[in-house]
Protein backbone atom coordinates (compact mmCIF):
# COMPACT_ATOMS: atom_id res chain seq x y z
CA UNK A 1 0.00 0.00 0.00
CA UNK A 2 3.25 2.36 0.64
CA UNK A 3 4.90 1.48 -2.17
CA UNK A 4 1.29 2.38 -4.15
CA UNK A 5 1.16 5.55 -2.38
CA UNK A 6 4.64 6.57 -3.60
CA UNK A 7 4.17 5.87 -6.93
CA UNK A 8 0.54 7.18 -7.01
CA UNK A 9 1.70 11.18 -8.27
CA UNK A 10 3.59 9.66 -11.23
CA UNK A 11 0.56 7.16 -12.70
CA UNK A 12 -1.84 9.94 -11.89
CA UNK A 13 0.02 11.78 -14.01
CA UNK A 14 0.45 9.38 -16.78
CA UNK A 15 -2.37 8.86 -17.37
CA UNK A 16 -3.08 12.77 -17.25
CA UNK A 17 -1.32 12.95 -19.94
CA UNK A 18 -2.03 9.87 -21.73
CA UNK A 19 -6.00 10.97 -21.71
CA UNK A 20 -5.26 14.70 -22.90
CA UNK A 21 -3.11 13.02 -25.84
CA UNK A 22 -6.11 10.59 -26.34
CA UNK A 23 -8.86 12.85 -26.60
CA UNK A 24 -7.40 14.30 -29.63
CA UNK A 25 -7.99 11.24 -31.38
CA UNK A 26 -11.86 10.84 -29.51
CA UNK A 27 -13.50 12.08 -32.57
CA UNK A 28 -12.44 9.14 -35.03
CA UNK A 29 -13.60 6.39 -32.57
CA UNK A 30 -17.12 5.31 -33.48
CA UNK A 31 -19.89 4.32 -31.13
CA UNK A 32 -22.85 1.90 -30.34
CA UNK A 33 -26.32 3.14 -31.62
CA UNK A 34 -28.07 5.11 -28.84
CA UNK A 35 -30.81 2.13 -29.44
CA UNK A 36 -31.17 -0.70 -31.66
CA UNK A 37 -32.67 0.93 -34.75
CA UNK A 38 -35.90 -2.35 -34.84
CA UNK A 39 -38.17 -4.06 -32.20
CA UNK A 40 -36.61 -6.93 -31.06
CA UNK A 41 -39.54 -10.18 -30.37
CA UNK A 42 -40.12 -10.24 -26.19
CA UNK A 43 -40.16 -13.69 -25.42
CA UNK A 44 -37.92 -14.92 -27.75
CA UNK A 45 -34.30 -15.98 -26.65
CA UNK A 46 -31.88 -13.62 -29.03
CA UNK A 47 -29.83 -14.52 -31.72
CA UNK A 48 -27.63 -11.24 -33.26
CA UNK A 49 -25.64 -13.58 -35.01
CA UNK A 50 -28.79 -13.94 -37.47
CA UNK A 51 -28.62 -10.64 -38.89
CA UNK A 52 -24.76 -9.35 -37.50
CA UNK A 53 -22.70 -12.71 -38.79
CA UNK A 54 -19.24 -11.96 -39.12
CA UNK A 55 -19.92 -8.32 -38.51
CA UNK A 56 -17.06 -8.16 -35.98
CA UNK A 57 -14.99 -4.42 -36.06
CA UNK A 58 -12.85 -2.61 -34.50
CA UNK A 59 -12.32 -3.62 -30.83
CA UNK A 60 -16.06 -4.49 -30.37
CA UNK A 61 -16.78 -8.30 -29.66
CA UNK A 62 -17.98 -10.47 -32.07
CA UNK A 63 -22.26 -9.67 -31.70
CA UNK A 64 -22.84 -13.48 -31.31
CA UNK A 65 -21.16 -13.49 -27.81
CA UNK A 66 -24.24 -12.04 -27.25
CA UNK A 67 -26.77 -14.16 -28.44
CA UNK A 68 -29.21 -14.73 -25.74
CA UNK A 69 -28.64 -18.51 -25.50
CA UNK A 70 -29.41 -20.47 -22.06
CA UNK A 71 -25.46 -20.04 -21.58
CA UNK A 72 -25.91 -16.20 -22.07
CA UNK A 73 -28.94 -15.76 -20.00
CA UNK A 74 -27.31 -17.30 -16.84
CA UNK A 75 -24.16 -16.17 -17.32
CA UNK A 76 -24.68 -12.46 -17.91
CA UNK A 77 -23.30 -10.89 -15.36
CA UNK A 78 -19.69 -11.72 -17.28
CA UNK A 79 -20.91 -9.43 -19.78
CA UNK A 80 -22.41 -6.65 -18.18
CA UNK A 81 -19.41 -6.11 -16.40
CA UNK A 82 -17.66 -5.04 -19.59
CA UNK A 83 -20.28 -4.40 -21.73
CA UNK A 84 -23.45 -2.41 -19.80
CA UNK A 85 -23.29 0.13 -22.60
CA UNK A 86 -23.81 -2.79 -25.40
CA UNK A 87 -26.84 -4.10 -23.28
CA UNK A 88 -28.19 -0.80 -22.85
CA UNK A 89 -28.94 0.12 -26.39
CA UNK A 90 -31.75 -2.83 -26.18
CA UNK A 91 -32.84 -2.79 -21.97
CA UNK A 92 -33.87 -0.24 -19.50
CA UNK A 93 -31.68 -0.10 -16.24
CA UNK A 94 -35.31 -1.00 -14.95
CA UNK A 95 -34.65 -4.14 -16.98
CA UNK A 96 -31.64 -5.01 -15.03
CA UNK A 97 -33.17 -2.94 -11.34
CA UNK A 98 -36.30 -6.14 -11.04
CA UNK A 99 -33.59 -8.01 -10.03
CA UNK A 100 -30.28 -5.78 -9.27
CA UNK A 101 -31.60 -3.54 -7.04
CA UNK A 102 -30.89 -1.68 -3.85
CA UNK A 103 -34.66 -2.17 -2.35
CA UNK A 104 -37.14 -4.46 -4.09
CA UNK A 105 -40.96 -4.24 -3.09
CA UNK A 106 -41.71 -7.66 -4.28
CA UNK A 107 -39.82 -10.64 -5.57
CA UNK A 108 -39.68 -10.35 -9.61
CA UNK A 109 -41.50 -13.51 -10.00
CA UNK A 110 -44.40 -11.89 -8.59
CA UNK A 111 -44.28 -8.37 -10.55
CA UNK A 112 -43.91 -10.31 -13.51
CA UNK A 113 -46.25 -13.47 -12.34
CA UNK A 114 -48.25 -13.42 -16.16
CA UNK A 115 -44.19 -14.16 -17.72
CA UNK A 116 -43.20 -17.33 -16.11
CA UNK A 117 -41.17 -17.50 -19.37
CA UNK A 118 -38.63 -15.20 -17.92
CA UNK A 119 -35.74 -15.89 -16.39
CA UNK A 120 -35.98 -14.83 -12.37
CA UNK A 121 -34.56 -15.51 -8.92
CA UNK A 122 -36.37 -17.00 -6.14
CA UNK A 123 -39.25 -18.27 -7.68
CA UNK A 124 -42.00 -20.50 -5.61
CA UNK A 125 -41.44 -20.22 -1.83
CA UNK A 126 -38.21 -19.51 -1.78
CA UNK A 127 -38.49 -18.51 2.05
CA UNK A 128 -38.48 -22.41 2.99
CA UNK A 129 -35.27 -23.11 -0.04
CA UNK A 130 -32.78 -20.13 0.67
CA UNK A 131 -32.35 -21.93 4.29
CA UNK A 132 -30.43 -24.83 2.06
CA UNK A 133 -29.14 -22.30 -0.49
CA UNK A 134 -27.81 -19.96 1.51
CA UNK A 135 -25.69 -22.63 3.17
CA UNK A 136 -24.68 -24.24 0.17
CA UNK A 137 -23.24 -21.14 -1.45
CA UNK A 138 -23.36 -18.67 0.20
CA UNK A 139 -21.74 -16.10 -2.58
CA UNK A 140 -24.69 -16.32 -4.75
CA UNK A 141 -26.49 -14.44 -1.96
CA UNK A 142 -24.08 -11.85 -1.00
CA UNK A 143 -23.85 -10.82 -4.96
CA UNK A 144 -27.22 -9.09 -4.76
CA UNK A 145 -28.12 -9.14 -0.89
CA UNK A 146 -24.97 -8.08 0.66
CA UNK A 147 -24.78 -4.74 0.25
CA UNK A 148 -27.94 -3.66 -1.45
CA UNK A 149 -31.35 -5.00 -1.22
CA UNK A 150 -30.82 -6.62 2.56
CA UNK A 151 -33.82 -5.18 4.67
CA UNK A 152 -35.69 -8.53 4.43
CA UNK A 153 -32.49 -10.60 5.07
CA UNK A 154 -32.37 -8.16 8.48
CA UNK A 155 -35.33 -9.03 9.53
CA UNK A 156 -33.94 -12.41 10.86
CA UNK A 157 -30.38 -12.46 10.23
CA UNK A 158 -29.22 -10.02 13.08
CA UNK A 159 -25.19 -11.22 13.06
CA UNK B 1 -43.14 6.38 6.05
CA UNK B 2 -39.70 7.26 5.29
CA UNK B 3 -38.73 10.21 4.57
CA UNK B 4 -36.50 11.01 1.77
CA UNK B 5 -32.94 11.53 2.99
CA UNK B 6 -30.95 14.91 2.18
CA UNK B 7 -29.15 12.48 -0.70
CA UNK B 8 -32.04 12.00 -2.83
CA UNK B 9 -31.37 16.20 -3.17
CA UNK B 10 -28.27 15.20 -5.73
CA UNK B 11 -30.41 13.48 -8.12
CA UNK B 12 -33.55 16.23 -7.46
CA UNK B 13 -31.26 19.20 -8.42
CA UNK B 14 -29.97 17.52 -11.13
CA UNK B 15 -33.95 16.77 -12.78
CA UNK B 16 -34.68 20.55 -11.52
CA UNK B 17 -31.68 21.71 -14.15
CA UNK B 18 -33.84 20.11 -16.72
CA UNK B 19 -33.59 22.19 -19.99
CA UNK B 20 -37.14 23.37 -20.75
CA UNK B 21 -37.21 22.32 -23.98
CA UNK B 22 -38.27 19.04 -24.86
CA UNK B 23 -40.23 19.67 -27.67
CA UNK B 24 -38.52 17.25 -30.04
CA UNK B 25 -37.51 14.33 -26.83
CA UNK B 26 -38.72 10.60 -27.13
CA UNK B 27 -40.31 9.45 -24.00
CA UNK B 28 -41.17 6.29 -22.68
CA UNK B 29 -43.48 5.66 -19.99
CA UNK B 30 -43.85 2.06 -17.72
CA UNK B 31 -46.52 2.35 -15.35
CA UNK B 32 -47.38 -0.85 -13.29
CA UNK B 33 -49.97 -0.70 -10.25
CA UNK B 34 -50.41 -3.71 -8.32
CA UNK B 35 -52.34 -4.48 -5.27
CA UNK B 36 -51.87 -7.78 -4.22
CA UNK B 37 -53.87 -10.10 -1.63
CA UNK B 38 -51.86 -12.42 0.49
CA UNK B 39 -53.51 -14.83 3.21
CA UNK B 40 -50.51 -15.69 5.42
CA UNK B 41 -50.94 -19.14 7.91
CA UNK B 42 -47.50 -19.25 10.17
CA UNK B 43 -46.67 -22.24 11.74
CA UNK B 44 -47.72 -21.53 15.42
CA UNK B 45 -48.86 -17.59 14.47
CA UNK B 46 -52.55 -16.64 13.72
CA UNK B 47 -53.57 -15.87 9.83
CA UNK B 48 -52.14 -12.14 8.78
CA UNK B 49 -54.42 -10.47 5.43
CA UNK B 50 -51.76 -8.65 3.61
CA UNK B 51 -53.39 -6.27 0.87
CA UNK B 52 -50.05 -4.19 -0.11
CA UNK B 53 -50.55 -1.31 -2.99
CA UNK B 54 -47.78 -0.59 -4.94
CA UNK B 55 -47.18 1.64 -7.98
CA UNK B 56 -43.77 0.92 -9.71
CA UNK B 57 -43.02 4.02 -12.34
CA UNK B 58 -40.04 4.87 -14.94
CA UNK B 59 -39.78 7.41 -17.35
CA UNK B 60 -37.23 7.52 -19.98
CA UNK B 61 -36.70 10.84 -22.24
CA UNK B 62 -34.57 10.97 -24.76
CA UNK B 63 -32.93 13.36 -27.24
CA UNK B 64 -32.86 16.01 -24.85
CA UNK B 65 -31.29 19.74 -24.96
CA UNK B 66 -28.93 18.94 -28.00
CA UNK B 67 -30.27 15.68 -28.77
CA UNK B 68 -28.22 13.91 -26.91
CA UNK B 69 -29.06 14.44 -23.64
CA UNK B 70 -31.22 11.72 -21.44
CA UNK B 71 -33.46 11.27 -18.55
CA UNK B 72 -33.97 8.25 -16.71
CA UNK B 73 -35.87 7.47 -13.65
CA UNK B 74 -37.51 4.63 -12.17
CA UNK B 75 -39.26 4.06 -8.30
CA UNK B 76 -42.09 2.61 -6.46
CA UNK B 77 -44.13 3.35 -3.59
CA UNK B 78 -46.21 1.25 -1.60
CA UNK B 79 -49.05 1.45 0.67
CA UNK B 80 -50.32 -1.65 3.20
CA UNK B 81 -53.99 -1.35 3.22
CA UNK B 82 -54.51 -3.87 5.66
CA UNK B 83 -51.72 -5.78 7.88
CA UNK B 84 -48.25 -4.75 7.34
CA UNK B 85 -46.62 -6.50 4.68
CA UNK B 86 -42.89 -7.64 6.19
CA UNK B 87 -41.87 -4.44 7.90
CA UNK B 88 -43.09 -1.39 10.56
CA UNK B 89 -43.82 1.06 7.62
CA UNK B 90 -47.35 1.25 6.73
CA UNK B 91 -45.50 3.12 3.53
CA UNK B 92 -42.58 2.51 1.99
CA UNK B 93 -40.90 3.80 -1.08
CA UNK B 94 -37.56 4.02 -3.13
CA UNK B 95 -36.26 6.26 -5.87
CA UNK B 96 -34.24 3.03 -7.57
CA UNK B 97 -32.46 5.46 -10.33
CA UNK B 98 -32.63 9.09 -11.22
CA UNK B 99 -29.78 10.43 -13.34
CA UNK B 100 -29.68 12.45 -16.24
CA UNK B 101 -26.56 10.69 -19.30
CA UNK B 102 -25.15 12.88 -21.60
CA UNK B 103 -24.09 10.75 -24.61
CA UNK B 104 -20.92 12.00 -26.79
CA UNK B 105 -21.17 10.91 -30.82
CA UNK B 106 -17.89 9.17 -30.76
CA UNK B 107 -16.03 6.67 -28.47
CA UNK B 108 -18.98 5.47 -26.57
CA UNK B 109 -18.44 8.06 -23.91
CA UNK B 110 -20.75 9.55 -21.72
CA UNK B 111 -21.36 11.36 -18.38
CA UNK B 112 -23.89 11.02 -15.92
CA UNK B 113 -25.45 12.52 -12.95
CA UNK B 114 -27.77 11.31 -10.83
CA UNK B 115 -28.69 8.42 -8.63
CA UNK B 116 -27.27 5.39 -10.83
CA UNK B 117 -25.84 1.81 -11.04
CA UNK B 118 -21.93 1.19 -11.54
CA UNK B 119 -21.46 -1.84 -13.48
CA UNK B 120 -17.65 -1.45 -13.85
CA UNK B 121 -15.69 -4.83 -13.67
CA UNK B 122 -15.61 -5.91 -10.62
CA UNK B 123 -17.41 -3.23 -9.16
CA UNK B 124 -21.01 -3.45 -8.24
CA UNK B 125 -22.45 0.13 -6.13
CA UNK B 126 -25.08 2.29 -6.52
CA UNK B 127 -24.10 5.59 -5.76
CA UNK B 128 -25.61 9.67 -5.83
CA UNK B 129 -23.04 11.40 -7.78
CA UNK B 130 -21.65 11.71 -11.49
CA UNK B 131 -19.55 8.93 -14.06
CA UNK B 132 -18.26 9.18 -16.83
CA UNK B 133 -17.07 6.63 -19.49
CA UNK B 134 -15.16 6.61 -22.68
CA UNK B 135 -13.15 4.70 -25.51
CA UNK B 136 -9.53 5.68 -25.58
CA UNK B 137 -7.16 5.27 -28.85
CA UNK B 138 -5.28 1.99 -29.57
CA UNK B 139 -8.17 -0.18 -27.71
CA UNK B 140 -8.12 1.39 -24.40
CA UNK B 141 -11.00 2.66 -22.46
CA UNK B 142 -11.55 4.26 -18.99
CA UNK B 143 -14.24 4.83 -16.92
CA UNK B 144 -14.33 6.48 -13.09
CA UNK B 145 -17.32 7.23 -10.70
CA UNK B 146 -17.82 9.26 -7.63
CA UNK B 147 -20.47 10.10 -5.16
CA UNK B 148 -22.25 9.37 -1.88
CA UNK B 149 -23.24 6.18 -1.50
CA UNK B 150 -26.67 5.18 -1.49
CA UNK B 151 -27.56 3.51 2.11
CA UNK B 152 -29.64 1.07 2.41
CA UNK B 153 -31.94 -0.63 6.05
CA UNK B 154 -29.86 0.03 9.09
CA UNK B 155 -28.59 -3.11 10.61
CA UNK B 156 -30.29 -4.23 13.77
CA UNK B 157 -29.88 -1.93 16.94
CA UNK B 158 -27.58 0.18 14.83
CA UNK B 159 -28.11 4.20 13.46
CA UNK B 160 -26.12 3.11 10.11
CA UNK B 161 -26.13 0.58 7.59
CA UNK B 162 -22.20 0.14 7.87
CA UNK B 163 -21.66 1.47 4.73
CA UNK B 164 -18.97 4.59 4.17
CA UNK B 165 -21.30 7.95 3.45
CA UNK B 166 -18.50 8.31 0.11
CA UNK B 167 -17.48 6.00 -2.65
CA UNK B 168 -15.30 6.18 -6.02
CA UNK B 169 -13.73 4.03 -8.49
CA UNK B 170 -13.36 3.17 -11.86
CA UNK B 171 -11.94 0.63 -14.65
CA UNK B 172 -9.27 0.56 -17.34
CA UNK B 173 -9.87 -1.75 -20.02
CA UNK B 174 -7.17 -2.62 -22.98
CA UNK B 175 -8.93 -4.20 -26.29
CA UNK B 176 -7.32 -5.80 -28.40
CA UNK B 177 -9.52 -6.31 -32.04
CA UNK B 178 -12.39 -8.64 -31.06
CA UNK B 179 -10.46 -11.36 -29.48
CA UNK B 180 -9.29 -10.00 -26.00
CA UNK B 181 -10.04 -7.41 -23.63
CA UNK B 182 -8.13 -6.91 -20.23
CA UNK B 183 -9.70 -4.75 -17.21
CA UNK B 184 -8.51 -3.59 -14.19
CA UNK B 185 -10.95 -1.75 -11.68
CA UNK B 186 -11.74 -1.00 -8.22
CA UNK B 187 -13.31 0.92 -5.59
CA UNK B 188 -12.92 2.53 -2.38
CA UNK B 189 -15.18 3.49 0.24
CA UNK B 190 -14.59 6.06 2.84
CA UNK B 191 -14.61 5.19 6.29
CA UNK B 192 -17.34 2.88 7.91
CA UNK B 193 -19.06 3.94 10.56
CA UNK B 194 -18.22 3.04 14.20
CA UNK B 195 -21.13 0.08 14.91
CA UNK B 196 -22.28 -0.70 18.85
CA UNK B 197 -22.68 -4.83 17.37
CA UNK B 198 -20.70 -5.07 14.35
CA UNK B 199 -17.39 -4.60 13.39
CA UNK B 200 -16.50 -1.34 11.73
CA UNK B 201 -15.25 -3.16 8.10
CA UNK B 202 -14.02 -0.99 5.06
CA UNK B 203 -15.62 -1.74 1.86
CA UNK B 204 -12.21 -1.61 -1.07
CA UNK B 205 -11.47 -3.91 -3.61
CA UNK B 206 -9.32 -3.91 -6.54
CA UNK B 207 -9.28 -6.70 -9.38
CA UNK B 208 -8.81 -7.91 -12.55
CA UNK B 209 -11.37 -9.09 -15.14
CA UNK B 210 -10.41 -10.91 -18.82
CA UNK B 211 -12.14 -11.63 -21.76
CA UNK B 212 -10.21 -14.04 -24.33
CA UNK B 213 -11.93 -15.08 -27.68
CA UNK B 214 -9.40 -17.07 -30.00
CA UNK B 215 -11.63 -18.22 -32.40
CA UNK B 216 -15.59 -17.26 -32.76
CA UNK B 217 -16.62 -20.58 -31.09
CA UNK B 218 -14.62 -20.26 -27.89
CA UNK B 219 -14.61 -17.75 -25.21
CA UNK B 220 -13.12 -17.45 -21.65
CA UNK B 221 -14.39 -14.93 -19.50
CA UNK B 222 -14.04 -13.73 -15.70
CA UNK B 223 -12.49 -11.89 -13.28
CA UNK B 224 -10.33 -12.01 -9.39
CA UNK B 225 -10.96 -9.53 -6.93
CA UNK B 226 -8.63 -8.77 -3.94
CA UNK B 227 -9.37 -7.14 -0.95
CA UNK B 228 -6.90 -4.46 -0.03
CA UNK B 229 -8.44 -4.35 3.72
CA UNK B 230 -7.96 -7.95 4.98
CA UNK B 231 -5.05 -8.31 2.03
CA UNK B 232 -6.49 -10.89 0.21
CA UNK B 233 -7.76 -12.65 -2.74
CA UNK B 234 -11.69 -12.90 -2.15
CA UNK B 235 -12.78 -14.32 -5.14
CA UNK B 236 -12.06 -16.33 -8.71
CA UNK B 237 -14.91 -16.46 -11.19
CA UNK B 238 -14.23 -17.70 -14.26
CA UNK B 239 -16.41 -19.36 -17.62
CA UNK B 240 -15.72 -21.11 -20.14
CA UNK B 241 -17.66 -21.18 -23.31
CA UNK B 242 -17.89 -23.33 -26.31
CA UNK B 243 -19.57 -23.89 -29.61
CA UNK B 244 -18.45 -26.98 -31.76
CA UNK B 245 -21.82 -26.64 -33.62
CA UNK B 246 -24.23 -23.73 -34.74
CA UNK B 247 -26.91 -24.32 -32.25
CA UNK B 248 -24.72 -26.15 -29.26
CA UNK B 249 -23.25 -24.11 -26.62
CA UNK B 250 -21.00 -26.03 -23.68
CA UNK B 251 -19.87 -24.49 -20.85
CA UNK B 252 -17.56 -24.71 -17.57
CA UNK B 253 -17.33 -22.89 -15.30
CA UNK B 254 -15.33 -22.46 -11.51
CA UNK B 255 -15.84 -19.85 -8.77
CA UNK B 256 -13.57 -19.91 -5.58
CA UNK B 257 -14.59 -17.49 -2.43
CA UNK B 258 -12.29 -16.75 0.22
CA UNK B 259 -14.72 -16.00 2.83
CA UNK B 260 -13.41 -13.10 5.06
CA UNK B 261 -12.01 -11.36 2.30
CA UNK B 262 -15.24 -11.89 -0.09
CA UNK B 263 -17.97 -11.36 2.43
CA UNK B 264 -16.08 -8.77 4.53
CA UNK B 265 -18.88 -6.07 4.64
CA UNK B 266 -21.65 -8.65 4.93
CA UNK B 267 -22.17 -7.33 8.45
CA UNK B 268 -25.34 -8.93 9.56
CA UNK B 269 -23.22 -12.53 9.00
CA UNK B 270 -20.27 -11.91 10.29
CA UNK B 271 -20.58 -14.64 13.28
CA UNK B 272 -22.83 -16.61 11.18
CA UNK B 273 -19.91 -16.83 8.61
CA UNK B 274 -17.07 -16.91 10.80
CA UNK B 275 -15.51 -14.05 9.31
CA UNK B 276 -12.48 -14.00 11.47
CA UNK B 277 -11.60 -16.93 10.24
CA UNK B 278 -9.08 -16.52 7.32
CA UNK B 279 -8.64 -19.99 6.20
CA UNK B 280 -12.91 -20.78 5.21
CA UNK B 281 -13.25 -20.97 1.69
CA UNK B 282 -15.74 -21.66 -0.88
CA UNK B 283 -15.99 -23.26 -4.37
CA UNK B 284 -18.15 -24.86 -7.28
CA UNK B 285 -17.15 -26.19 -9.90
CA UNK B 286 -19.76 -26.69 -13.04
CA UNK B 287 -20.86 -27.35 -16.64
CA UNK B 288 -23.81 -27.03 -18.98
CA UNK B 289 -24.61 -28.22 -22.89
CA UNK B 290 -27.42 -26.51 -24.11
CA UNK B 291 -28.91 -27.26 -27.83
CA UNK B 292 -31.09 -25.46 -29.71
CA UNK B 293 -32.73 -28.21 -32.01
CA UNK B 294 -35.37 -25.58 -33.61
CA UNK B 295 -36.17 -22.14 -32.83
CA UNK B 296 -39.41 -23.48 -31.18
CA UNK B 297 -37.19 -26.21 -29.14
CA UNK B 298 -34.66 -25.79 -26.93
CA UNK B 299 -32.68 -28.27 -24.25
CA UNK B 300 -29.94 -27.71 -21.50
CA UNK B 301 -28.56 -30.09 -19.03
CA UNK B 302 -26.54 -28.94 -16.36
CA UNK B 303 -24.44 -29.75 -13.14
CA UNK B 304 -22.49 -28.31 -10.35
CA UNK B 305 -20.51 -29.20 -7.76
CA UNK B 306 -19.99 -27.59 -4.68
CA UNK B 307 -17.53 -27.07 -1.79
CA UNK B 308 -17.15 -25.91 1.37
CA UNK B 309 -15.65 -26.01 5.34
CA UNK B 310 -18.35 -28.06 6.51
CA UNK B 311 -19.44 -30.54 3.18
CA UNK B 312 -20.37 -30.39 -0.65
CA UNK B 313 -22.95 -31.26 -2.75
CA UNK B 314 -24.06 -31.75 -5.96
CA UNK B 315 -26.95 -30.51 -8.71
CA UNK B 316 -28.04 -31.42 -11.64
CA UNK B 317 -31.12 -31.34 -14.07
CA UNK B 318 -32.36 -30.43 -17.28
CA UNK B 319 -34.98 -27.55 -18.79
CA UNK B 320 -36.77 -27.81 -21.91
CA UNK B 321 -38.44 -25.17 -23.96
CA UNK B 322 -40.85 -24.94 -26.18
CA UNK B 323 -42.88 -22.60 -27.95
CA UNK B 324 -45.43 -23.03 -30.41
CA UNK B 325 -48.11 -20.80 -32.85
CA UNK B 326 -45.70 -18.50 -33.64
CA UNK B 327 -43.90 -18.18 -30.01
CA UNK B 328 -47.50 -16.89 -29.20
CA UNK B 329 -47.45 -20.13 -27.18
CA UNK B 330 -44.38 -20.82 -24.69
CA UNK B 331 -43.82 -23.80 -22.27
CA UNK B 332 -41.26 -24.92 -19.80
CA UNK B 333 -40.42 -28.16 -18.18
CA UNK B 334 -37.92 -29.02 -15.44
CA UNK B 335 -36.16 -30.87 -13.35
CA UNK B 336 -33.42 -30.90 -10.78
CA UNK B 337 -31.87 -33.02 -8.07
CA UNK B 338 -30.25 -31.30 -5.33
CA UNK B 339 -27.72 -33.91 -3.08
CA UNK B 340 -26.65 -32.40 -0.13
CA UNK B 341 -26.36 -33.69 3.61
CA UNK B 342 -27.40 -32.76 6.88
CA UNK B 343 -24.60 -29.90 7.23
CA UNK B 344 -26.83 -28.06 4.67
CA UNK B 345 -29.82 -28.79 5.81
CA UNK B 346 -33.51 -26.92 7.31
CA UNK B 347 -33.56 -28.19 11.30
CA UNK B 348 -33.27 -31.44 12.26
CA UNK B 349 -33.55 -32.68 8.79
CA UNK B 350 -30.95 -35.84 8.10
CA UNK B 351 -30.76 -34.31 4.92
CA UNK B 352 -30.80 -31.44 2.57
CA UNK B 353 -31.35 -33.22 -0.65
CA UNK B 354 -34.30 -32.43 -2.34
CA UNK B 355 -35.89 -32.54 -6.08
CA UNK B 356 -37.03 -29.67 -7.77
CA UNK B 357 -39.94 -29.87 -10.49
CA UNK B 358 -41.27 -26.83 -12.67
CA UNK B 359 -43.57 -26.41 -15.66
CA UNK B 360 -44.95 -23.42 -17.11
CA UNK B 361 -47.19 -22.21 -19.98
CA UNK B 362 -48.22 -19.26 -21.29
CA UNK B 363 -50.28 -17.76 -24.14
CA UNK B 364 -50.33 -13.95 -24.85
CA UNK B 365 -52.15 -12.72 -28.12
CA UNK B 366 -53.08 -9.15 -28.89
CA UNK B 367 -56.25 -9.05 -26.89
CA UNK B 368 -55.59 -11.76 -24.08
CA UNK B 369 -52.79 -13.40 -21.90
CA UNK B 370 -52.74 -16.24 -19.56
CA UNK B 371 -50.44 -18.46 -17.83
CA UNK B 372 -49.90 -21.28 -15.49
CA UNK B 373 -46.94 -22.35 -13.42
CA UNK B 374 -46.30 -24.97 -10.93
CA UNK B 375 -43.67 -25.56 -8.63
CA UNK B 376 -43.03 -28.13 -6.71
CA UNK B 377 -39.88 -29.12 -4.36
CA UNK B 378 -39.80 -32.23 -2.49
CA UNK B 379 -37.62 -32.94 0.01
CA UNK B 380 -35.88 -36.15 0.58
CA UNK B 381 -36.81 -36.22 4.04
CA UNK B 382 -39.62 -34.30 5.97
CA UNK B 383 -38.76 -30.96 7.18
CA UNK B 384 -41.10 -29.74 9.78
CA UNK B 385 -42.81 -32.58 8.90
CA UNK B 386 -43.51 -31.46 5.66
CA UNK B 387 -42.93 -33.95 2.17
CA UNK B 388 -42.57 -30.81 -0.12
CA UNK B 389 -43.02 -26.74 -0.77
CA UNK B 390 -45.08 -26.35 -3.68
CA UNK B 391 -46.87 -23.22 -5.33
CA UNK B 392 -49.33 -23.04 -8.32
CA UNK B 393 -50.06 -19.98 -10.07
CA UNK B 394 -52.68 -18.82 -12.99
CA UNK B 395 -52.43 -15.32 -14.44
CA UNK B 396 -54.74 -13.89 -16.76
CA UNK B 397 -54.62 -10.64 -18.74
CA UNK B 398 -56.63 -8.45 -21.04
CA UNK B 399 -54.82 -5.14 -23.38
CA UNK B 400 -57.34 -3.01 -23.08
CA UNK B 401 -55.19 -0.98 -25.48
CA UNK B 402 -51.87 -2.17 -27.06
CA UNK B 403 -50.20 -0.01 -24.21
CA UNK B 404 -52.55 -0.66 -21.45
CA UNK B 405 -52.80 -4.09 -19.66
CA UNK B 406 -55.45 -5.80 -16.78
CA UNK B 407 -54.40 -8.93 -15.29
CA UNK B 408 -54.83 -11.09 -12.05
CA UNK B 409 -53.03 -13.55 -10.93
CA UNK B 410 -53.97 -15.87 -8.27
CA UNK B 411 -51.35 -18.97 -6.41
CA UNK B 412 -51.83 -21.44 -3.83
CA UNK B 413 -49.11 -23.39 -2.05
CA UNK B 414 -48.29 -25.15 0.25
CA UNK B 415 -44.86 -25.29 2.34
CA UNK B 416 -42.72 -26.02 5.72
CA UNK B 417 -42.18 -22.11 6.31
CA UNK B 418 -46.18 -21.26 6.28
CA UNK B 419 -48.24 -24.50 6.14
CA UNK B 420 -50.50 -22.75 3.37
CA UNK B 421 -49.96 -19.67 1.26
CA UNK B 422 -52.61 -18.29 -0.93
CA UNK B 423 -52.02 -15.39 -2.63
CA UNK B 424 -53.72 -12.83 -5.19
CA UNK B 425 -53.33 -9.64 -7.23
CA UNK B 426 -54.42 -7.16 -9.85
CA UNK B 427 -51.91 -6.05 -12.06
CA UNK B 428 -52.32 -2.39 -13.97
CA UNK B 429 -49.45 -2.01 -16.82
CA UNK B 430 -48.86 0.76 -18.97
CA UNK B 431 -46.20 0.41 -21.71
CA UNK B 432 -45.77 3.60 -24.24
CA UNK B 433 -42.81 4.93 -25.97
CA UNK B 434 -44.13 7.78 -27.87
CA UNK B 435 -41.35 7.45 -30.79
CA UNK B 436 -40.85 5.77 -33.75
CA UNK B 437 -37.96 3.39 -33.22
CA UNK B 438 -37.08 0.17 -32.08
CA UNK B 439 -36.89 0.87 -28.29
CA UNK B 440 -35.84 -0.50 -24.92
CA UNK B 441 -37.42 -3.93 -23.17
Amino acid sequence: MKFFQQIFPALALAGLIMIVAACAQMQAIPGLPVSHPETLAAGQQVSCAECHEDQQKGTLKAFDAFSHSPAFVKNHRFYASSDERLCSSCHKSSFCNDCHTNQVEMKPSIKYGNRPDREMPHRGNYMTMHKIEGKLDPASCYRCHGRANNERCMSCHHN
Amino acid sequence: MKIPSARLMIPACFLLALPGATLSAEISVDATSIVRFEQRADTGVSKKDIIPATQFFGLDAAKLADGNLSLHLYGWGRGDLADKSYNNDQFDGSLTYGYLQYRFKAANADVRAGRFFVHEGIVNEQIDGASFRTDLPLGFGFSAFGGANVHTQNLYNENSDGKGDGNFGGRLNYRYRGVLELGVSGQYETNAPTLNNYPTVNHRTVGGDVWFSPHRSVELMGHTSYNTVTKGVAENSYLMNVKPLQHLVLTGEYNQHRERNYFYTWASFYKTLDLNNSNNRSSSIGGSASYEFTKAFEVVADYKHYTRETGNADRYGADIKMSFLDNSVRSGLGYHYLRAGKEFAIGDSPSASYHALRAYVMHDTKTYFAAVDVLDYIFKDKVYNERSAWEAMASLGYHLTPALAVSGDFSYGRNPQFTEEIKGLVRLTYNMTFDSKGGKK
